[in-house]
């Protein structure tokens, strides 16, 4: 029976911390060589005043992805303008990991992403009003709806209208009715708007 | 008030989202069971309808109502040998990995967490000395821990219903517990391995010094977090195992959706999450 044992002693003490924890010196291990140091680094950093824009300059070209993370955890604790302005150029990244990255951080911040979306919605790059469709995707906010009929309403790209349709199949209520119709005769040639426009038609009258 | 009904693309819409959002999946077996908890809901909130019901359960900034939907959805019971599939995972396929690669003589070390009134950490005890050979050969540290200091203390003193115990061999129930009032008090033996201590998983300063460990069990427990606090845990446990180090999960729940950081093991008892080995 006394085969399982309790830890050793002072095996669960606090451990002393082995660096400087004050914020100078955590921004400077944040790029330290090696990848742990970072870590701790990133997850300390996330009570320190103005260091959003170092994480994100970290984030850009940090290539560890277990530093990367932690990274993004700090962001999304901080939530402050700078974070999300920087989660907002990683949209940007020729980087897919770093985007998706950007786009799930920026799903946990309802209340900080709201005042910018409308200026994502409207971004000239199709890509990144893509992007802010799929932040729309799990995004906790009155307006969701709102703006995917905004964006079905007006949006000249086929690809953005069809991510935000497949949107609306699951959230859009009576309020978005006329638009999904308009948006069948704003794309004629597309059969799959017309299938997915329909289909989220159907759902809207069925529930 | 009219009648309040769940029809089928209702049910359809709503099995979607709750999947994505807490990796709860229902079939289609458990139609009654989810339409007889969303009418509740949808009465207790006043929604009048599930469409109105949908749109806020989506959308409530705060996620209040989806937090409480969750509770309602799942069975909060534990008990001994709760979801046994993980402990047999843990003695034919874990630990014989974890051996097989270890380096040194130190103890193994098996977090617990939460431990809530001890049914866990004392199972895993009694599953080693059980069914794991290696105990005659590895020294094993237990340490379950908690948020609640009064559930520790109902831990530490070992005390149970019998029906906390129906699930456990009759055996077993004779070889680690005494008869104890109208229940039974596990053994000093199995208490004495086991070491509780209070934790706030949430707490930088609290977890700080809880590193080294093998094998992490957190079942049940994320579910009832929100998606930050989710992350935050997720790595919190990566700092706390060691390179080539285990995770269970509860079987609702799922790494995949929280973090990258892990990588899917499927054995044949169970998936559960690994910590790479080549991790620094």
């Amino acid at each position: 029976m006394p085969i399982v044992k309790k830890p050793r002693d002072g095996a669960l003490e606090r451990e002393e911390r082995k660096r400087q924890r004050d914020c100078a010196s955590l921004l400077l291990q944040l790029d330290d060589e090696n990848p742990s140091e970072r870590r701790w680094a990133a997850k300390d950093l996330a009570g320190c005043p103005d260091v959003s824009d170092a994480l994100v300059e970290r984030l850009r070209r940090e290539e560890d992805v277990s530093v990367r993370e932690i990274i993004l955890t700090s962001l999304t604790q901080r939530g402050d303008e700078r974070a999300v302005a920087g989660l907002v150029e990683c949209l940007r990244s020729e980087d897919a990991s770093l985007r998706n990255e950007a786009i799930e951080a920026m799903k946990l911040l309802p209340g900080e992403v709201a005042p910018i979306m409308g200026g994502l919605l409207r971004d000239a790059d199709p890509d990144v009003r893509i992007f802010a469709v799929n932040v729309l995707e799990s995004l906790r906010h009155e307006r969701v709806e709102t703006w995917l009929k905004e964006v079905i309403e007006h949006d000249p790209h086929v690809n953005v209208c069809a991510t935000a349709l497949d949107l609306l199949s699951e959230v859009g209520t009576h309020r978005s009715q006329a638009a999904l119709e308009a948006l069948k005769t704003r794309f004629p040639d597309e059969p799959y708007i017309r299938f997915a426009a329909d289909l989220a038609l159907k759902r809207i009258r069925t529930s | 008030m009219a009648e309040i009904t769940i029809g089928k693309e209702d049910f359809l819409k709503f099995r979607e989202y709750f999947y994505r959002k807490t990796g709860i999946q229902f079939d289609d077996a458990k139609r009654y069971f989810v339409d007889r908890r969303l009418i509740e809901r949808i009465e207790e909130t006043d929604s009048r309808s599930f469409r109105n019901y949908f749109m806020m359960l989506r959308f409530e900034a705060s996620g209040d109502e989806l937090q409480t939907l969750t509770n309602l959805m799942t069975v909060n019971e534990t008990y001994f040998f709760r979801e046994e599939y993980q402990f047999k995972c843990l003695v034919n396929s874990i630990l014989p990995e974890i051996v097989k690669h270890k380096k040194d003589e130190a103890p193994i070390r098996i977090w617990s967490m939460p431990s809530s009134s001890g049914e866990e950490p004392y199972s895993i005890a009694m599953y080693l000395l059980e069914f794991w050979p290696g105990i005659d050969r590895w020294d094993v540290e237990i340490i379950s821990s908690d948020i609640d200091t009064k559930i520790l203390g109902q831990a530490r003193q070992g005390c149970y219903s019998p029906r906390s115990v129906q699930h456990l061999p009759k055996n077993l129930l004779g070889k680690y517990f005494l008869a104890a009032g109208d229940g039974f008090q596990v053994c000093e033996e199995l208490r004495q391995a086991v070491e509780f201590t209070r934790v706030n998983l949430m707490s930088p300063v609290d977890v700080r010094g809880y590193r080294e460990f093998d094998v992490i069990f957190c079942r049940n427990l994320l579910i009832y977090f929100d998606d930050l606090s989710r992350r935050q845990a997720a790595d919190t446990f990566y700092d706390a195992l060691h390179p080539g180090g285990f995770l269970c999960l509860g079987h609702s729940e799922s790494m995949s959706r929280i973090s990258s950081l892990y990588q899917a093991r499927k054995f044949s008892d169970s998936v559960v999450y690994q910590k790479s080995r080549e991790a620094r």
